[in-house]
C-alpha cells in the first residue's frame, strides 16, 4: 500500500530540530515544541501500527521515483514496531531530562540534538536501501557525537574520542561495503537486491565473488553500532559519563539500531546461499559470548548506571540471538525482545536517573533505603528490573520464552546459556535493589546535592516508560501477532519485495551493472 | 585506470590504518579523515573504466552519446563526501574544545581517571598543545 504521508516522520523532527537552533537559550518553547513534535509521530507512528497489524507494507517513493531509483520508506511490521517503541523511549527521556539536565545542557544545543538523532533514527527504521541506511546511522551519529560531549567534562571528551573513532571507522567501511555492492549487483535497493540475490542462488548461477566478504565487512559494520561481542568495548564508557536522560536514550535507541540493521538486511540480502554458511556461525558464536560475558561483567560492577550499561551488552546478545536462527519464530522472538527492552532499559536508566538526584551518587556502597524515601521511585525501579530479568507476567518473560523455546531445538546450549544469563540478571538486579532501595543507608551514605523539588518531569517519563513495558508484557499477544508477521516477511521476503519494488527493472536486467 | 585507483587506494588505507594506531589525537583524526577519501576512491572504482576497451572515453550522462559514465557512484561519493566534511568539521572543534579544556591531546593521558594534577605545568592553566596553539586558534 502506499502512504505518501511517511516522510513525516523524518521530516517533522528536521523542521523542529531547525526552529529549537533558532529557539537556543529559551527553554520553555523549546519543550514544548519537543513533545509536541515526538508526540505527534508516536501518535502518527501508532496509527500506521495499526493499520499494518495483518502483514501490510506501506511504501513510499519519494518524488513518485519507481523503486530502484529514487529513494523509498518502508513502513512494515519491523520497522513499525521499532519506531513506535523509539519514539515511546524518546518521548519518555525527553520529558525526563526536564528535570534531571543541568540548565546550562538544556539551553546549550540539546533540544535540536535530540530531535536530530530522531532524524537519523527513523530515517534507519524507515529506509528501503542500502545508501540511505548509511546516510541515517550517520546522521545519528552526529546527533550522539554532540549529546556525548555537551557539557563537556575532561572524563566525558575521553570518552567521546573512543565511540567517536570506532563509529568513523565502522561508517567508511559502510560506505566500501555499499559501494562494493552496488558495483556487484548493480543496485543499493534491498527489495531489489533480494530479487537479485535470491533468482542467482535459485538459478544455481551462485553468487557473485566476494560478496560473502561484503557479508562479513557489513557484520562488523552493524555489530561494532551494536555492541556485540568483539566490538562490544566502547559501550560501558560512553554510557556512563553523558547526562543521564542522554544516556537513557542512547540505551535505547543506537544499540538497537545496529541490530535492526542486522534483522533487516542479513535474512533478506546478505545471508542468502552460500553466506548463510559463513554469517549464521558467526552469529551465534557472537551471540552466546555477548550474553554471557555481557553478564558476567554486570554482575561484577559496583555503580549503578555501569551495571546498567553492561547489561544492555548482554542484552544485545538474545537478540542476536535470535537473529542467529534465520527462522520466523526466532525473528519475531528477537523482534518483540528489541521491542520491551528499549522501554524497559531506558526506563532502569531514568531510575537510576532520579537515584543519583537523591542520593548524589550511584555507588552502591553510598545508596540505601530508598524505597522508604521514593516509594514510587522503588516500585518503577522493581517492576522494570524484574521485566529485564524475565519475571512471568512482565514483558521480558515473553520474549525470552519465544527465544528459548525456538532455540531449544537449533542451538540448544545457546538456550542453556540464554538461561544461565537469565539467573544472573536476576542475581545482580536483586543487588541493586536490596541494597539501593531495601537495606537501610550505610554509615558511608553522601547526601543528596540537587534540590528536593522539582522531579516531576522525571516521574512523568519514568511512570510514562513503565507502564508501557506493563502493557508491552500484559498485552504480549497482540504485539507479539505484529512481530511475528514481520518474522514471516524476513524469513519469506516476497510480500517486502512485491510491496516495495514491484516492477524488479534492476533484477530483468540481469543485475549487472 | 582501475589499477592505478586500486594502488591508490592501498596507499590511502595503509598511511591511515599508521596513523590511527597513534597515541595524538591529531594524528588519529587524520587518519580518519584519509580513511574517509580512500573509500570514496574505492566507491569511484566501482562506476568502471572510464576507459573504453576500444579506446575512447566514457561520456558523462549530462553530454549525452551512446557510451556513458555510470553517474551513481558519484552521487554516492557526493553524499559521502559532504558527510565526511561535517565530522571532519566536528572532530577537529572536539579537538580544539579538548586542547583548551585539558592542554592535551594524547589518548593515554586523556583516558586516565583523574586529571594528571600533580605535574607542574598542567597544575595552573593548560599548557600549550604543539602545532595547536590553544590562542591562535584562526589562522
Amino acid at each position: 500500500m502506499t502512504n505518501h504521508l511517511l516522510g513525516l516522520l523524518v521530516v517533522i523532527p528536521m523542521a523542529t530540530s531547525v526552529v529549537s537552533v533558532a529557539l537556543v537559550g529559551r527553554r520553555r518553547p523549546q519543550r514544548v515544541l519537543g513533545v509536541l513534535s515526538l508526540g505527534s509521530m508516536l501518535l502518527l507512528s501508532l496509527r500506521w501500527l495499526l493499520e499494518i497489524r495483518d502483514g501490510d507494507v506501506l511504501v513510499s517513493q519519494m518524488g513518485a521515483w519507481p523503486a530502484p531509483f529514487g529513494i523509498t520508506l518502508v513502513f512494515d511490521s519491523l520497522s513499525g514496531l521499532l519506531i513506535c517503541a523509539g519514539l515511546v523511549v524518546a518521548l519518555g527521556c525527553y520529558v525526563h531530562g526536564f528535570s534531571t539536565l543541568s540548565p546550562e545542557t538544556e539551553r546549550r544545543y540539546f533540544h535540536p540534538l535530540a530531535q536530530l538523532l530522531m532524524v537519523g533514527v527513523n530515517q534507519c527504521f524507515l529506509t528501503g536501501d542500502l545508501f540511505n541506511l548509511f546516510v541515517g546511522f550517520e546522521i545519528m551519529l552526529m546527533a550522539s557525537y554532540g549529546l556525548l560531549s555537551i557539557g563537556g567534562s575532561r572524563r566525558q571528551m575521553g570518552q567521546a574520542y573512543k565511540y567517536l573513532v570506532l563509529n568513523l571507522v565502522a561508517s567508511t567501511v559502510f560506505v566500501i561495503s555499499a559501494g562494493l555492492v552496488y558495483g556487484m549487483l548493480g543496485t543499493l535497493n534491498l527489495a531489489d537486491l533480494a530479487r537479485i540475490v535470491s533468482g542467482r542462488v535459485a538459478s544455481g548461477e551462485g553468487l557473485p565473488t566476494g560478496f560473502v566478504a561484503v557479508s562479513v565487512l557489513l557484520l562488523f559494520v552493524f555489530g561494532a553500532k551494536g555492541a556485540m561481542f568483539p566490538l562490544w568495548f566502547w559501550l560501558p564508557d560512553t554510557y556512563h559519563t553523558p547526562p543521564v536522560a542522554v544516556a537513557a536514550l542512547f540505551s535505547g535507541l543506537l544499540t538497537k539500531v545496529g541490530v535492526y540493521a542486522v534483522a533487516r538486511t542479513f535474512p533478506l540480502v546478505f545471508a542468502v546461499g552460500e553466506a548463510r554458511d559463513v554469517v549464521t556461525p558467526l552469529l551465534v558464536v557472537s551471540a552466546g559470548v555477548t550474553m554471557f560475558l555481557g553478564v558476567l561483567g554486570a554482575v561484577s560492577q559496583h555503580s549503578v548506571r555501569r551495571i546498567l550499561a553492561i547489561h544492555v551488552i548482554s542484552q544485545v546478545g538474545y537478540m542476536v540471538f535470535g537473529l542467529s536462527m534465520m527462522t520466523t519464530a526466532g525473528l519475531a522472538g528477537a523482534l518483540y525482545y528489541m521491542v520491551q527492552h528499549m522501554v524497559v532499559k531506558s526506563s532502569l536508566f531514568l531510575c537510576c536517573g532520579v537515584m543519583e538526584r537523591h542520593t548524589g551518587s550511584d555507588d552502591l556502597d553510598k545508596v540505601g533505603g530508598l524505597l522508604k524515601r521514593d516509594t514510587f521511585l522503588g516500585v518503577s525501579f522493581f517492576v522494570a528490573a524484574m521485566s529485564l530479568v524475565g519475571l512471568p507476567p512482565l514483558s521480558g518473560f515473553f520474549g525470552k520464552l519465544v527465544l528459548i523455546r525456538e532455540g531449544w531445538g537449533i542451538h540448544w546450549w545457546l538456550s542453556v546459556i540464554a538461561l544461565l544469563t537469565g539467573a544472573l540478571t536476576l542475581l545482580s538486579m536483586l543487588k541493586v535493589w536490596t541494597t539501593g532501595f531495601w537495606l537501610p543507608p550505610g554509615s558511608e551514605t553522601s547526601t543528596p546535592t540537587g534540590e528536593p523539588g522539582g522531579l516531576r518531569g522525571a516521574y512523568v517519563g519514568i511512570g510514562f516508560l513503565v507502564i508501557t513495558a506493563l502493557f508491552i508484557g500484559l498485552a504480549a499477544e497482540p504485539i507479539y501477532d505484529i512481530a511475528f508477521h514481520a518474522g514471516e516477511q524476513l524469513t519469506d521476503p516476497t510480500v517486502y519485495i512485491e510491496a516495495v519494488d514491484p516492477h524488479g527493472l534492476v533484477a530483468s536486467l540481469g543485475g549487472s551493472g | 585506470m582501475t589499477t592505478v585507483l586500486a594502488i591508490c587506494v592501498t596507499v590511502m588505507v595503509t598511511v591511515s590504518v599508521y596513523l590511527m594506531l597513534s597515541r595524538e589525537l591529531k594524528s588519529i583524526a587524520m587518519g580518519v579523515f584519509l580513511l574517509g577519501h580512500g573509500a570514496n576512491l574505492a566507491i569511484l572504482a566501482m562506476s568502471g573504466s572510464p576507459v573504453l576497451p576500444w579506446g575512447g572515453l566514457r561520456q558523462p550522462p549530462i553530454l549525452g552519446g551512446e557510451h556513458l559514465v555510470d553517474a551513481l557512484p558519484q552521487a554516492l561519493i557526493l553524499t559521502a563526501i559532504v558527510i565526511n566534511f561535517a565530522v571532519m568539521g566536528f572532530f577537529l572543534t572536539l579537538l580544539i574544545v579538548t586542547a583548551r579544556k585539558t592542554g592535551t591531546l594524547n589518548v593515554d593521558e586523556l583516558a586516565g581517571e583523574e586529571p594528571p594534577r600533580s605535574s607542574p605545568e598542567l597544575a595552573s592553566e593548560p599548557a600549550p598543545v604543539a602545532g595547536l596553539e590553544t590562542r591562535s586558534v584562526a589562522d
